[in-house]
C-alpha cells in the first residue's frame, strides 16, 4: 500500500515536471498490481542467456500485466543467505541447490507453495520423484524442479582412446571402473579417477555411491531416522576407493577438491572419470572452455543396485513474501522454468533460442512430468539438440533403469560433512581402517539427528 | 658491558625528560572531563563503533541464547546453545587444532618477520629494494594468493613436488597429509602476513639512536651482543604488540583453511573460525555459530586482559 502511495506521489511530482502527464497516468498500476523480486538473471558475462532472461521477463510482464518482475543476478550462496534473509533483501524467488530444500524446509526459511502449486497447468501429472526434493515431510510442497539430472560417472573419451578403452562402452559396474583407472593410469600416466571429498561433497558422492551397493544413508527406527551408512555397503565402496589409491596407485595424490574443483581438472584433461551429472557439459563447455569432442558421461555404475541419486536445482519462494507475491512467484515459476516442460510450443521457442545462443540444448535431464505429457517436448527439444547427443547415449540407457533414490531426509547435510572425513581418511592416509571411519562418523552423527528430530 | 648500560642510562633519562616537556601528563589533559564539544567530536565515532560494532556484539549474545531461523521469532533456550556445543566433538577438535596452528604460528610466524626486519635493516645497499620484495605479498588479494597456493601445493601437478621431483626430495603430501596439513597452512599464513609485520618493525628499528650502536660498536660488542643488548630492549614494547596481535589473529584463522583445505583432510584443519562458519552457513544453526562466537571473544578478551597484565611492568621498563 505504501508503495503504491510512493509511486502515486512520485508519479505526481514527475507529472509536473514533465508535460507528459498522460504517460504518467497511462502507466497506473491496477489495484491489485504486484511487485516481486526474482534470483537468477545470468551475469553479463553470459550476454545471450541473460538478454534471453530479460526477454521472458517483459513477455511474462506483458501477458501479466498486473504482475512487475524486478530480476536480479544474485545466486545461491550460503555465506550471504542468512543476512540477506533477515534483512529482507532476499528476492521473492530464488533458485537453490538440490540438497538446500530439506534444511531449508526444516528451519521454515521457504514458503509453503503447495495451494499456488496445485493450481498450474499439469499439476496433476507432475512426476513424482522431480517434485520429491522439494516436498516436506508433511506433503506440503516447498519448491518446484528447474533442472534435475540423475547423478552419474562422466569420462574423458578421449583419455579413453588414448588408454585403448572403448569409449563407447563405458564401465558399467565400480569394479569395471576400478580396472579403467589402471588401465588409463599406466597409459596415460593421468589419474584414471577422481573423488570429490570436501564441502560435503565427498559425502554426498560416497551416498550416492552406497545406493549403488544396495545402503542406504539414514534408515527410520522407532518412528525415527538413525545413521544407516554403517551397516556394510559404504564399507565396501571405501575398502574399493581405498584399493584405487594405496594398491593400484591409479587416482593421484590430490584428494581434497569438491564437485567443482574436480569438474576444472576434468575440463582440463587431468582426470579419467569422476561422479558427476550431465549438466556438467555447460559448465565444462561455457566456463572451462572444454572440448565437446573429449566429454563422455554414463549412468552411476552399480555396485549391485541399480540406482541413483538426483542432483540439479530447485526454485523456491521467499518465507517473507504475501499471499498475491507468493501467487505471482509461482506463475513467474511456471512461466520460467516449468512451461518448457510441458508446453511443446515454449519448449521449441526456448530450444531455438538456446541453440541459437550456443546454450547447450539436449542435455538428459529428469522430467518433471510424466511420459504422454514430456514425451512430445523431449521429441521437439531432440530437433534442436546442440550437443554431442551420442556421447550421452550410455547415460540415457543406463538412468533409463534406475531406481532414483532422495536425499536422507534428516541433517543430510551434517550426515555428508561426517561421511567427508571417511573419504577424506582413506585416501590421504595409508593406515586409515574404512570401517573405523565409518564408526566415527556414526558416532558423529548419531547425536546429531537425535537433535534434530526432537 | 659496563660502560654500555652506563651509556644507556642517560640517554633514556635525557629522553625522558624531553618527552615530558612536550607532552603535560595526562591527568592534566583531562581534569576537566567531557565538554559538549568533545562529545560532540567524538560522536561520530561512538556511532560507527556502536553500529559496527558493539551492537552487533551485543547481539551475538542475544542470538547465542535464542533458536531462530531469521524469519519468526527467535526463541529463548537459554544455554541450550552452549550444551549441545560442548556436546559436539568437533569443538575438541577444532579447539586443539587452532591451539596447534597458534603454537606453529609463533614459533615460525612471529620470528620470521623480525628476522627479515633485522636483516632488511641492516643492509646498506638495496634496504629500499627488499623493503618492496618483502611487502609484495601483502599487495596480492588473499584469496588470489591462496589459490595460487594451492596450485604450489598439488601432489600430482604443483610446483613444490615438481621442485622436489627435480633435487630427488619428492613428494611430498603437503595439505593431503593430517601431519603436514597445518605446518604447510602456517608457511602460506607466514609467506601471505610478514609483509606488514616487517614493515612495523623497520619502523620501530629505525627509531633506535645511532649512537648507541656506534657506542657499542666503540665497546667492541659484535653483531650478536649489539642485537641483543641494543636493538631487542628497543623493540620490546612493539614485539610484545605485535605478539598479542599474533595471537589474537592466529585464533581467528578462517581464510586460508577455507581455500586451501576446506578443514581437511580428517577434520585436522577445521579452525574455530571455520567452525563457526559451518554451523552458522552449512547447517543453518545460527544460535550455535553465536554461541561459539562469543566463547571465543570471551577466551580472547581474557588472553589479552591477561597477557597485558604480565608484560606491563616488562614493556614499560
Amino acid at each position: 500500500m505504501r508503495a503504491r502511495w510512493v509511486r502515486i506521489v512520485a508519479c505526481g511530482v514527475a507529472g509536473a515536471l514533465v508535460p507528459a502527464l498522460a504517460a504518467c497516468s497511462a502507466s497506473e498500476p491496477a489495484d491489485n498490481a504486484v511487485t516481486i523480486t526474482v534470483a537468477d538473471l545470468p551475469p553479463t558475462t553470459q550476454a545471450k542467456s541473460r538478454q534471453q532472461f530479460l526477454d521472458q521477463v517483459a513477455a511474462f510482464e506483458r501477458d501479466n500485466p498486473n504482475i512487475k518482475i524486478n530480476a536480479t543476478d544474485s545466486q545461491w550462496e550460503a555465506k550471504t543467505f542468512a543476512a540477506r534473509l533477515a534483512g529482507g533483501q532476499l528476492e521473492t524467488v530464488f533458485i537453490v541447490p538440490l540438497t538446500e530444500p530439506p534444511g531449508l524446509i526444516k528451519r521454515r526459511q521457504v514458503a509453503d507453495i503447495t495451494d499456488e502449486t496445485r493450481a498450474l497447468p499439469h499439476a496433476d501429472k507432475f512426476e513424482n520423484r522431480a517434485l520429491k526434493p522439494g516436498t516436506g515431510p508433511d506433503g506440503r510442497i516447498y519448491g518446484l524442479p528447474t533442472s534435475e539430472w540423475a547423478l552419474g560417472l562422466t569420462y574423458n573419451r578421449q583419455i579413453f582412446t588414448k588408454a585403448g578403452l572403448d569409449p563407447d562402452k563405458p564401465p558399467k559396474t565400480w569394479d569395471e571402473v576400478r580396472l579403467a583407472a589402471k588401465t588409463i593410469f599406466e597409459k596415460t600416466g593421468i589419474p584414471g579417477y577422481a573423488q570429490p571429498t570436501t564441502n560435503n561433497t565427498g559425502g554426498w558422492t560416497l551416498t550416492a555411491m552406497t545406493y549403488t551397493h544396495g545402503g542406504r544413508a539414514e534408515k527410520e527406527v522407532d518412528g525415527k531416522q538413525v545413521p544407516a551408512f554403517n551397516d556394510g555397503p559404504a564399507l565396501q565402496v571405501l575398502e574399493r576407493l581405498k584399493a584405487m589409491r594405496w594398491e593400484d596407485d591409479s587416482i593421484g595424490r590430490q584428494h581434497l577438491r569438491n564437485g567443482a574443483d574436480v569438474l576444472k581438472d576434468f575440463s582440463a584433461g587431468r582426470i579419467g572419470m569422476t561422479i558427476a551429472t550431465p549438466s556438467t557439459y555447460g559448465d565444462h563447455i561455457t566456463k572451462y572452455n572444454g572440448d565437446p569432442a573429449m566429454f563422455g558421461v554414463t549412468a552411476l555404475p552399480s555396485g549391485g543396485t541399480s540406482a541413483t541419486l538426483l542432483g540439479g536445482k530447485m526454485a523456491v519462494v521467499s518465507p517473507k513474501a504475501g499471499t498475491a507475491e507468493r501467487a505471482a512467484a509461482v506463475k513467474w515459476i511456471d512461466f520460467r522454468y516449468l512451461r518448457p516442460k510441458y508446453d511443446t510450443a515454449a519448449a521449441e521457442e526456448r530450444a531455438k533460442a538456446n541453440a541459437a545462443d550456443d546454450i547447450p540444448v539436449g542435455i538428459p535431464a529428469v522430467p518433471f512430468y510424466q511420459a504422454q505429457v514430456v514425451d512430445p517436448v523431449l521429441e521437439v527439444e531432440r530437433r534442436h539438440a546442440n550437443v554431442p547427443l551420442n556421447n550421452f547415449k550410455p547415460y540415457t540407457a543406463g538412468v533409463a533403469t534406475q531406481d532414483y533414490i532422495p536425499e536422507p531426509p534428516v541433517a543430510g547435510q551434517d550426515v555428508y560433512a561426517a561421511l567427508d572425513v571417511a573419504v577424506q581418511a582413506v585416501l590421504t592416509r595409508k593406515d586409515a581402517d574404512p570401517a573405523t571411519e565409518l564408526r566415527n562418523a556414526e558416532e558423529k552423527v548419531a547425536p546429531i539427528l537425535e537433535r534434530a528430530q526432537r | 658491558m659496563t660502560e654500555l648500560q652506563q651509556r644507556q642510562t642517560p640517554t633514556r633519562a635525557a629522553d625522558t625528560a624531553t618527552r615530558s616537556a612536550y607532552h603535560p601528563p595526562q591527568r592534566r589533559r583531562f581534569r576537566r572531563g567531557f565538554g559538549l564539544g568533545g562529545l560532540i567530536t567524538l560522536l561520530p565515532l561512538l556511532l560507527v563503533f556502536g553500529i559496527f560494532g558493539w551492537w552487533p556484539i551485543g547481539q551475538s549474545v542475544v542470538l547465542s541464547l535464542q533458536q531462530t531461523n531469521l524469519v519468526d521469532p527467535p526463541a529463548w533456550v537459554g544455554i541450550d546453545n552452549f550444551r549441545y556445543l560442548f556436546a559436539d566433538p568437533l569443538l575438541w577438535t577444532t579447539l586443539r587444532n587452532t591451539a596447534w596452528f597458534v603454537v606453529l604460528a609463533l614459533l615460525f610466524g612471529f620470528p620470521v618477520p623480525v628476522l627479515l626486519a633485522l636483516f632488511v635493516s641492516e643492509l646498506r645497499r638495496l634496504g629500499g629494494v627488499f623493503r618492496v620484495l618483502v611487502y609484495l605479498p601483502v599487495l596480492v588479494p588473499p584469496v588470489v594468493a591462496l589459490l595460487l597456493w594451492k596450485w604450489f601445493y598439488d601432489p600430482d601437478f604443483g610446483l613444490f613436488n615438481q621442485v622436489l621431483d627435480v633435487v630427488g626430495l619428492g613428494p611430498s603430501p603437503w595439505l593431503q597429509s593430517t601431519a603436514t596439513a597445518m605446518p604447510s597452512l602456517v608457511l602460506a599464513t607466514t609467506w601471505a602476513h610478514a609483509g606488514s609485520t616487517v614493515l612495523i618493525y623497520l619502523a620501530a628499528l629505525a627509531s633506535v639512536p645511532s649512537e648507541l650502536y656506534e657506542a657499542a660498536e666503540i665497546d667492541g660488542a659484535s653483531i650478536w651482543r649489539r642485537l641483543w643488548h641494543v636493538t631487542l630492549p628497543h623493540l620490546r614494547g612493539v614485539l610484545l604488540i605485535m605478539l598479542l596481535l599474533q595471537i589474537i589473529g592466529t585464533f581467528q584463522i578462517f581464510t586460508e583453511p577455507f581455500i586451501l583445505t576446506d578443514g581437511g583432510p580428517e577434520d585436522s584443519t577445521v579452525t574455530i573460525l571455520l567452525l563457526i562458519y559451518r554451523y552458522a552457513f552449512l547447517n543453518g544453526d545460527y544460535g550455535m555459530a553465536a554461541a561459539l562466537s562469543v566463547m571465543l571473544a570471551i577466551v580472547l578478551a581474557t588472553l589479552s586482559a591477561v597477557y597485558l597484565r604480565l608484560t606491563r611492568k616488562w614493556s614499560t621498563t
